[in-house]
């Protein structure tokens, strides 16, 4: 029962059985830090990242896309804008009474206002 | 100058700073985390020389790498997993340069390397309970040194090795139970 207890491990308390030469660990920093070789850091040797330097490119791709959305604002603007007047205006002039008086006092057939209106030669 | 306190948030950022702050930086890094990684890295070699070279090894590394740490992980991971690569490099090499005729002798020559090591004072079960340990494959050995005499999480464990915490688990659990089986051989 005696030895089946002494060797459960888990029960044992670990214990380094290791020691290190005098003033090892007092030393070590600077020991670590005499061997590291010199070295060129990127960062000494780009320009320093500034706010303004991270956030242009975005404000480049916003004013690049805010142009060309106002070029097809413009263009389509401009069409409709025209096409609207067109219609406004005809409705304006060939109204339906107008349209009306017209078909009473042109004396033409059916077979000729179709004709007309399709504009079949 | 005296040496700044640990504060990690601020290492990292002094990391990306200039030269001197970078050094500074690094210093207390070493500071905070080389006896740590000296203890680990001497309970896989044993001896307290072939320690302090891989240990050195593993801060000239992660200097010279000090770009590529993107502070994705926390640094002791880091740390830790370059330490437990250069401790595998080093007994890969070490097995490969020992001439086959010695093999069978192996376990003497680790008691004897340990009686004879001054930096050794461990009694005879503790001698014993570092041959037995030996008898384990690296990764079993390191995983029971990392849990046993360095008290380390399982999740830390993971983090290093990169094994799931289960396996990690079972592992230890069997690396116990052939110490135990070995101890109960020589008994």
């Amino acid at each position: 029962m005696e030895k089946e207890r002494l060797y459960k491990i888990d029960e044992l308390e670990p214990r380094r059985p290791f020691t290190v030469p005098e003033g090892y660990f007092e030393n070590l920093t600077q020991n670590i830090m005499s061997v590291l070789p010199e070295q060129e850091s990127i960062y000494s040797t780009t320009i320093k990242v500034t706010p303004w330097m991270r956030i242009r490119p975005y404000l480049y791709a916003a004013a690049a896309f805010a142009g060309i959305f106002f070029c097809i604002k413009a263009a389509v603007g401009i069409n409709s804008r025209n096409s609207s007047a067109n219609i406004a205006q005809e409705t304006t002039i060939y109204s339906d009474e107008y349209i009306d008086s017209f078909l009473e006092t042109a004396m033409i057939d059916d077979c000729t206002l179709y004709y007309t209106l399709v504009d079949v030669n | 100058m005296a040496m700044m306190a640990y504060d990690e948030r601020r290492i990292l950022e002094m990391l990306h700073e200039d030269d001197i702050s970078r050094r500074r930086a690094f210093e207390a890094i070493v500071n905070n985390f080389s006896e740590q990684l000296y203890w680990q890295i001497r309970h896989m070699v044993l001896s307290h020389d072939d320690a302090n070279d891989i240990l050195q090894n593993t801060f000239i590394k992660a200097w010279i790498n000090l770009d590529s740490f993107m502070g994705y992980s926390r640094i002791s991971t880091w740390l830790y997993r370059i330490a437990v690569n250069e401790t595998l490099t080093f007994l890969n090499r070490q097995k490969a340069n020992v001439p086959l005729e010695t093999d069978n002798e192996g376990e003497l020559s680790l008691a004897d390397q340990l009686e004879s090591d001054p930096y050794f004072d461990g009694d005879q079960t503790e001698r014993q309970l570092q041959e037995a340990i030996a008898t384990l494959p690296d990764k079993q050995r390191m995983v029971f040194n990392m849990k046993y005499f360095n008290e380390m999480k399982y999740e830390e464990i993971s983090e290093v090795l990169g094994t799931s915490v289960g396996a990690l688990k079972a592992s230890f659990h069997i690396a116990v139970k052939k110490i135990e089986e070995y101890f109960n051989k020589i008994d």
